[in-house]
């Protein structure tokens, strides 16, 4: 019987499958630090070189594991028991735009903000914004249901799919939509990180872009006034279209590579973008700044124009990438409280830095309750990785002690498919295993992915302890 | 085996579905005897149809069997509500009208926007798939769902998702249950975000003629700050008497935000409408915008004795032909239909593209009629479902119309939570 490989080639041609070693070392690995090698890759132009692909892949007992940019941050593109890596780069195209009903049906393998820029003449945008989005994949914020800044108001991937194309772990295309009738399959699908089905083609909610968009900046002595001020915020009932924070550590860094005008001495900055009709747009800033001030705001100012508000984004958004020129190495963790509980997490969070000897750095989604600690390492130094990965579960586990959880937007992956049991019980787990089984019985999509090992095979490997205080 | 504690009566007359009663109510007193009332119904082989407050039960065919009306009744506490988090989690028997008012307390609200909602509960309205006029403002209730907890049909309890606004932890589960009819589990609980309550509502009415439809549509269909809802209605209504026959039109439009943008809003939305020329335009604030809102929202299911209700999705774009198309079906239905009382409705969603049709029978026992007229109503809707109809239509009428070409993964979906079949036999799409 033929190898995998040149059953593949036969079927798909040369140009869609990469075989040699240096292609598939890129392959891997994606943000999250794991290296696992895909006996084969295949770049596919349809959805069905995608199906007779994993057709192949079924016959030959190989693993599938789709893949977008690779921006992952929890291992969810790792083809972790090898097999088959599905990139979506060259299914990269919008294929349909309908202005009038604000939706388009766009490929995979489309950058995120080449969307929003696409059908921006048309007054419109896609609102999910990842801060990775100037090289992440519409498929892959698909895959982990992204999030971003701005979906404090407009809300997460899910509430923008209208529908998708996915082939099955057999080979099979199918269509959904959130109008058919049945079950909500598209539903299920988002946030699933391809162990479910592979999308092909995703049919997104287009937004009209708001009259007016101002972005203010204002400094707080620490991260946690800052913190208090955007708990205050969310209890009057005020939801801005984001409100982010950034301590003093990630702002510095931030100012130092993009002076984009974060003050520089403030213990923590607090981004607000209002969005609206103009008179909106100018009581809301009034009413913000009022609790900002409330709560020890040091100084506050908006933004003066459309390049301000782009410099202040780019900035916001590079965050991440800021700390590689300060810190031999950071690891970034993701997780969500309930956002009365902001100020207190972030005490905690710097007690559990310094309990670890580790700098820490916090750049977040406040207004979500969607925490990003950055722990800064040095992985040449045994003793700091396992303080990271200790510090690291700790900070978990603290957020769902505070009815919190384990993350907001990044995704489960491989990196925390053990740390799933935490916040859920056998039960809970075996009802999300039924849907994988309908899908995916074989499990050749994406496995070692979300779930913990062994909670799929019937094995009691899954504790129901240590639920939050109020779970679901 | 626990055995369930949930107080059994009588059956009472509306608990009847299709023609069919229970053998028994039970009534269980919180999530775990919900679990066990599942449990021990499954293991007797004993059908269960959940019961909330019976608003949208015609929204499905009538159960194929049909032992235990499960009501959730007392599952009716708000649990974990801060109002400074903007979230809250309820029991699936609490009512719309009573979150609504614990909401409203602290200037909150959950636009789930369903029927009747001091009868309606949080868990009937999510299983039926409920959608209103206003998603396309605030998003459907599937997307105001953060967390949920089910009883599925072997008595266990899965919870997934959890109080916070954003969280990727896990399958998104409660996406499957929403719009399942109570076929996979029922819910025991549901944990929401919730928006600030506007500062202002102001609700607008204005009748119409027919003939300036089309520039009507256009001039609402431009303006730059939209309504939260923005619905066409039409009716006709034909009396014993032929000469008392009418027709009527009617476009209305719900604002909501802050003072200034709801008064520049309605003076564009006003001037839209002069241009196309719809002179008069009656308005109502606060309370009485809510109720002239609901009173709207009650009419998608309101069901006099001899009619049935479908409701159609699509394209906003393509509402108003689709909605002219159910109109020229419905008329050509009862063109045989002189000397008889009987009429139809429409109701167009121009922001979501939802279309509602209600068709009117001559008796309330007109089966053939109906039967006809609903085919060749969701011929002209595209696809549709039912929503409503009287009791003695009902078990005739085809709820779903073609199944999608997912079927089968539906199918097997239904077959990996509920082997037996108990949980609302045949209630739902494909005879699931």
């Amino acid at each position: 019987m033929a190898s995998f490989a040149s059953r593949l080639i036969d079927a798909l041609g040369p140009d869609v499958v990469r075989t040699e070693p240096e292609d598939l070392a890129v392959y891997g690995f994606d943000a999250y630090s794991d290296n696992t090698l895909p006996s084969a890759v295949i770049v596919p132009g349809t959805a069905r070189e995608v199906a007779a692909g994993v057709r192949i892949a079924r016959e030959c007992g190989e693993p599938i594991v789709p893949r977008g940019a690779g921006t992952g941050l929890c291992g969810g593109a790792v083809p972790a028991r090898g097999g088959m890596v599905v990139s979506f780069a060259r299914m990269n195209r919008v294929l349909e735009l309908d202005v009038r009903n604000r939706r388009a049906r766009v490929q995979p393998g489309l950058i995120n903000l080449e969307l929003s820029q696409a059908v921006a003449a048309h007054g419109i945008f896609y609102a999910p914004d990842p801060s990775s989005q100037k090289i992440s994949t519409i498929g892959g914020n698909v895959g982990t249901n992204a999030g971003g800044p701005h979906c404090l108001s407009y809300g997460t991937t899910t509430n923008h799919v209208l529908g998708v194309e996915y082939v099955d772990g057999e080979g099979t295309i199918h269509r959904t939509s959130i109008d058919d009738a049945g079950y909500d399959l598209t539903g299920v699908l988002v946030g699933s990180e391809g162990t479910l089905g592979i999308v092909t083609e995703v049919d997104v909610r287009l937004l009209a872009l708001p009259e007016e968009v101002r972005v203010c900046v204002a400094a707080f002595p620490e991260v946690e006034s800052a913190s208090e001020a955007v708990s205050a915020i969310i209890a009057a009932g005020l939801v801005p279209t984001a409100l982010e924070i950034m301590d003093a550590l990630i702002t510095r860094a931030v100012e130092a590579h993009y002076h984009a005008g974060y003050p520089e001495n403030a213990g923590a900055v607090l981004l607000v973008e209002i969005a609206g009709t103009h008179d909106d747009v100018a009581s809301g800033e009034s009413a913000l700044e009022r609790i900002a001030r409330a709560h020890g705001a040091l100084s506050w100012r908006a933004a003066r124009d459309q390049v301000e508000r782009d410099a202040l984004w780019a900035a916001r958004k590079g965050a991440a990438g800021a700390i590689g020129r300060i810190a031999p190495n950071y690891y970034i963790q993701d997780a969500c409280v309930p956002r009365t509980r902001l100020p207190e997490v972030m005490h905690a969070i710097e007690g559990i830095a310094r309990d670890h000897a580790l700098p820490v750095g916090n750049v977040f989604h406040a207004g979500d309750g969607n925490l990003h600690p950055l722990l800064i390492f040095d992985r040449r130094e045994r003793r700091q990785v396992e303080a990271v990965v200790d510090a690291g579960t700790e900070i978990l586990r603290t957020c769902i002690a505070m009815g919190g959880t384990i993350s907001g937007e990044h995704g489960i992956g491989y990196e925390k498919r053990e740390t799933l049991s935490l916040v859920f019980s056998t039960d809970d787990l075996a009802a999300m295993g039924r849907v994988r089984e309908v899908f995916d019985p074989l499990r050749g999509l994406n496995p070692d992915k979300i779930f913990p090992s062994g909670a799929l095979c019937g094995e009691v490997g899954v504790r129901a302890g240590e639920r939050s205080a109020a779970p679901a | 085996m626990i055995a369930p504690r949930g107080r059994s009566s009588a059956v009472p007359a509306r608990f009847r579905l299709g023609g069919r009663a229970p053998a028994r109510v039970a009534e269980p007193a919180d999530a775990r005897e919900l679990a066990a009332v599942l449990a021990s119904a499954a293991a007797a082989g004993e059908s269960i149809v959940a019961f909330g407050g019976g608003t949208l039960q015609h929204a499905g065919n009538p159960p194929q069997r049909y032992d235990v009306a499960v009501r959730t009744t007392h599952l009716k506490d708000v649990h974990d509500y801060d109002p400074r988090d903007l979230t809250c989690g309820a029991g699936a028997g609490l009512t719309l009208a009573a979150l609504a008012r614990t909401l409203a307390e602290h200037r909150q609200f959950l636009p789930l926007d369903a029927p009747l909602p001091r009868d309606a509960t949080l868990g009937g309205t999510l299983a039926a798939g409920w959608a209103g006029p206003r998603r396309a403002a605030y998003g459907r209730p599937r997307d105001l769902v953060i967390g949920a907890t089910v009883a599925l049909a072997d008595g266990t309890l899965a919870a997934s998702g959890g109080m916070v606004v954003k969280n990727v932890t896990g399958y998104d589960m409660a996406k499957l249950y929403v719009g399942s009819h109570g076929t996979l589990g029922l819910f025991a609980r549901v944990n929401f975000k919730l928006l600030p309550a506007p500062a202002l509502q102001r609700f607008a009415t204005s009748r119409f003629d027919d003939e300036v439809r089309d520039r009507l549509i256009a001039h609402v269909g431009a303006l730059t700050i939209p309504p939260t809802a923005l619905l066409l209605r039409d009716a006709f209504t034909a009396p014993a008497d032929p000469e008392a026959r009418s027709d009527a039109a009617e476009i209305v439009a719900l604002f909501e935000g802050s003072e200034a943008s709801v008064e520049r809003a309605i003076r564009d939305y006003r001037s839209a409408l002069g241009a196309a020329g719809v002179a008069e335009t009656r308005l109502c604030d606060g309370d009485a915008a809510r109720s002239a809102f609901q009173a709207v929202l009650d009419a998608y299911v309101a069901t006099p004795a001899t009619s049935f209700t479908l409701l159609g999705r699509g394209l906003p774009s393509r509402a108003p032909e689709r909605a002219a198309r159910v109109r020229a079906a419905m008329q050509h239905s009862t063109a045989e239909a002189a000397g008889a009382a009987h009429g139809w409705e429409t109701i167009t969603d121009l922001l979501t593209g939802d279309v509602v049709a209600r068709f009117g029978c001559r008796t309330p026992s007109a089966v053939e009629e109906a039967t006809a007229a609903c085919a060749a109503m969701r011929d002209a809707l595209g696809s549709a479902q039912l929503i409503a109809a009287a009791d003695a239509l009902w078990p005739h009428l085809d709820a779903w119309g073609p199944p999608p070409a997912t079927l089968a993964t539906m199918r097997a979906l239904k077959t990996r939570f509920d082997p037996a079949g108990v949980l609302a036999p045949g209630r739902f799409v494909g005879g699931i």
